[in-house]
């Protein structure tokens, strides 16, 4: 796959996100945590006078909580909005060949780009995840 | 022709058709309702006459044709050559006529609406210059005359937004700024400072609710095309149904409305289909011929309500006692496909279609509530959700969070100093009543320093209980715009959303049927269409717990009566009792066999109560049994001694109540 993605850092390791699916980036500002969200949830932000969910991306992937969260890069997938947080944002670019065999769920490949592996983050994916199926 | 005419000046033609249209249709279904005002038939007149002369200035020519025929025929009337009523009808459908000739007018001319047309005074009985050069000079507009009128500009709703989102980032820098002034500055230098930046908050709140205060709407919006649709049904159904509206100028977040207008629909049709009787079973039934269905809207607590009655029939008598037995009779007309009607009339289709309502309501976070009997007819009650409409609330702090409140839900705010320990809960003495005492952190699980002693508490009102919500301090209240968290926290059901403060900070607004532990009463709808919960067994009438057996209770008092008395209770409730007349034979009972509970006196001889739960912590087996202090007095220093000697809970004879005493030892045993 060719598409634009935008490369940041989460818990230490490399990670794209389709720029398709991200909105814009953020400075993680004033998180207000919420008692009783389920896991990775950290809070929710307001964002131009919008409320979204915060979720901490290296946890999500399962590298631990440990991470410096410095920016959130929202991100959408079909009218459903959050913020992932991480610890830096790289660049803007294409990507070039991607490995596509990849076994994380929320993967859906990889790429060597300057001697780090990027995992290619399937941000519909992990929305569909997280968002509990709606009551008949 | 159209294209030489400016495009807003259309735009304004066409919307005067229109409401001259909508003008008409009213008053002609006012008339076959009945109406007699001499005056209608003028105002019909001349409504037409309007449309007809502006149709023909700007070149409409179908507008005008059909216009113009209408006036005839009004005319004709007026003159007293035919009967208005008979007239309706057909007037009705040329109407419809003309409002598509309308729209056809202006569709090409249009493309994305530039700035809204300014007021303008309507046209004067002659007609106006129509501004039409093409040559880029510039064009004179008609003249304003006099005062600015009242009517409402419309602006389109994202500008709107937009100006609430400027105003929001404006609030979250006013409060950085505030946070890097207050660190650079001295105490000296600061005093001025705050008070310009304590200006600045008070001058954002306002700009704040201004802004909100516009994204609102009256129900009226919507509203419009109701009485005609209801009118046409009717006639379809060879029913006489008349629509009546009230509380229309309630106001609605626009969110809300949309998508509104086909669950009322829908209830409506409904009604005129199932609801209301023909005419002439309305006559054998001693009603008048025409049913009336009244759609009535007003804010009800936090919530906008809006009820659709029928005066027909009510719901089947078979239905209701299905009803009786089963779910409740909200929760079987919205089951999807049920149908009241033996027959499928086209109107209604398939099922009464309340659970498409019920579905869009609850996806709304609101709930559907349906009342029906045969004597008073069948009202469809939309309780519409906080979600996106302005709730007020009362802020709280707690652990450096803010949280709201729903207004509605909160009695009142205390000082919280008296508060005792009962039976593994703590509870505050209001005016003589306990009320469970609850730390807000530990209810959503937030961790939290200790509560400040002498803080406040909220006592909050749940549809079943009480409780005293503590809290660090109290904001005070203020109108939020609520909104959603968003599908990725809808596990955390103890929010009903979160707020965007003036200062930008983020409120979690709670909902305090949610957050409240304790047991719900069973068959309550809870108004959030959220999941029923599993009824717990209700406090009062608390068995004991199904242990192996019933459980042992020792019962320690010197006065006989008493023995008698709380015994019989106790064995009542199921417990096995053994007596004691004062600590000395406690403790002997207490070798000879297990006890799960001790209730005991104070003031006893020998050994008093006190000194029997010392000897129980002390060592006696097992030092970790349920003691609790029954006495004649309740001082506070006794009962900071008993609290502190390891007594579980304390009673009061004074206040003493027998659900207390079951409450408290059920707890206690069940623990």
């Amino acid at each position: 796959m060719n598409a634009v993605h935008l490369r940041v850092v989460a818990g230490d390791e490399h990670y794209a996100l389709p720029v398709s699916n991200v909105l814009g980036i953020s400075a993680i500002g004033e998180v207000t945590p919420v008692p009783g969200a389920p896991q990775h949830v950290i809070g929710v932000r307001n964002l131009r006078g919008r409320v979204i969910p915060l979720i901490d991306l290296a946890a999500l992937l399962g590298l631990g909580d440990g991470s410096t969260l410095t920016w959130i890069v929202v991100g959408e997938s079909r009218g459903r909005r959050c913020g992932f947080a991480v610890s830096r944002t790289l660049d803007v670019s294409e990507l070039g060949e991607t490995d596509d065999d990849i076994e994380s769920p929320y993967l859906t490949g990889a790429e060597l780009i300057d001697g780090a592996m990027v995992g290619v983050v399937d941000v519909e994916a992990i929305f569909d995840a997280l968002t509990p199926a709606v009551a008949a | 022709m159209s294209e030489v005419i400016d495009p807003e000046i259309l735009l304004l033609a066409r919307e005067e058709a229109e409401e001259r249209v909508e003008n008409i249709e009213k008053n002609l279904l006012a008339v076959e309702s009945g109406s007699n005002d001499p005056e209608m038939i003028n105002e019909l007149f001349r409504d037409a006459h309007s449309i007809d002369s502006a149709g023909a200035m700007l070149g409409w020519d179908a507008v005008a044709s059909i216009a113009h025929s209408m006036e005839d025929r009004f005319n004709r009337c007026r003159d007293g050559e035919e009967k208005l009523m008979d007239a309706v009808p057909e007037m009705l459908i040329s109407l419809d006529e003309m409002k598509g000739a309308v729209s056809a007018e202006v569709v090409e001319a249009a493309a994305e609406p530039r700035t809204p047309p300014t007021p303008v005074p309507p046209p004067p009985e002659n007609g106006r210059t129509v501004a039409a050069t093409s040559n880029g000079a510039p064009r004179p507009r008609p003249a304003q005359i006099g005062s600015v009128s009242a009517k409402p500009i419309r602006v389109s709703p994202s500008k709107v937004d937009r100006v609430l989102d400027a105003v929001g980032e404006t609030a979250v820098n006013h409060h950085r700024l505030a946070h890097v002034l207050r660190e650079r500055l001295s105490p000296e230098d600061s005093a001025e400072s705050e008070l310009e930046l304590e200006m600045g908050n008070r001058m954002l709140s306002e700009l704040h609710d201004s802004v909100i205060g516009m994204r609102t709407l009256p129900l009226s919006s919507i509203t419009a095309a109701f009485p005609r649709a209801v009118r046409d049904m009717a006639v379809a159904t060879d029913k006489e149904v008349e629509l009546r509206m009230v509380g229309t100028d309630t106001q609605l977040d626009r969110s809300v409305l949309e998508g509104l207008p086909e669950e009322i629909h829908h209830v409506l049709r409904n009604a005129v289909a199932h609801g209301i009787e023909s005419p002439a079973q309305r006559e054998a039934a001693g009603k008048h011929r025409r049913g009336v269905i009244t759609l009535r809207a007003e804010p009800r607590g936090g919530l906008i309500a809006i009820e659709i009655e029928d005066d027909g029939g009510g719901v089947p008598a078979k239905v209701l006692a299905q009803a009786e037995g089963s779910a409740s009779l909200t929760e079987l007309l919205c089951a999807p496909g049920f149908s009241t009607a033996g027959d499928v009339s086209n109107l209604a289709g398939r099922g009464v279609g309340l659970d498409a309502v019920k579905k869009h309501v609850d996806g709304l976070g609101g709930s559907i509530e349906v009342q029906s009997g045969p004597e008073n007819g069948t009202k469809v009650i939309l309780l519409l959700p906080l979600t996106l409409a302005v709730l007020r609330v009362l802020l709280c702090e707690r652990a450096g969070q803010a949280y709201g409140v729903p207004l509605t839900s909160v009695r009142e705010v205390v000082i919280a100093t008296d508060t005792v320990s009962l039976g593994g809960r703590r509870a505050l003495d209001l005016n003589g009543d306990p009320v469970d005492f609850e730390d807000l952190a530990e209810e959503l699980g937030a961790p939290a320093p200790e509560l400040p002693v002498g803080g406040p508490a909220l006592i909050v009102d749940t549809a079943d209980r009480t409780t005293a919500l503590a809290c660090d301090t109290v904001l005070g209240d203020e109108e939020v715009v609520l909104k959603s968290l968003g599908p990725l926290l809808s596990s955390a059901t103890a929010y009903l959303g979160a707020a965007i403060l003036g200062d930008g900070r983020v409120a979690l607004i709670l909902d305090p049927n949610q957050l409240v532990r304790g047991p719900h009463t069973p068959n309550h709808t809870n108004g959030h269409g959220a999941t029923a919960l599993t009824p717990i067994e209700a406090g009062p009438e608390a068995s004991p717990p199904a242990s192996s057996g019933e459980p042992k209770v020792l019962l320690v008092d010197d006065q006989k009566s008493v023995r008698e008395f709380q015994g019989g209770i106790l064995e009542d409730a199921g417990y096995s009792v053994q007596l004691a007349c004062d600590g000395r034979e406690a403790l002997e009972r207490m070798e000879e066999s297990e006890f799960d509970i001790v209730l005991t006196d104070i003031e006893m001889p020998v050994m008093d109560g006190f000194e029997l739960l010392g000897a129980i912590r002390g060592g006696s087996a097992p030092a970790s049994i349920p003691v609790v202090m029954v006495t004649g007095l309740g001082t506070d220093e006794q009962k900071q001694r008993g609290a502190e000697a390891g007594a579980d809970a304390y009673l009061v004879k004074r206040e003493f109540d027998q659900h207390a005493l079951l409450d408290v030892v059920s707890a206690l045993v069940g623990a």
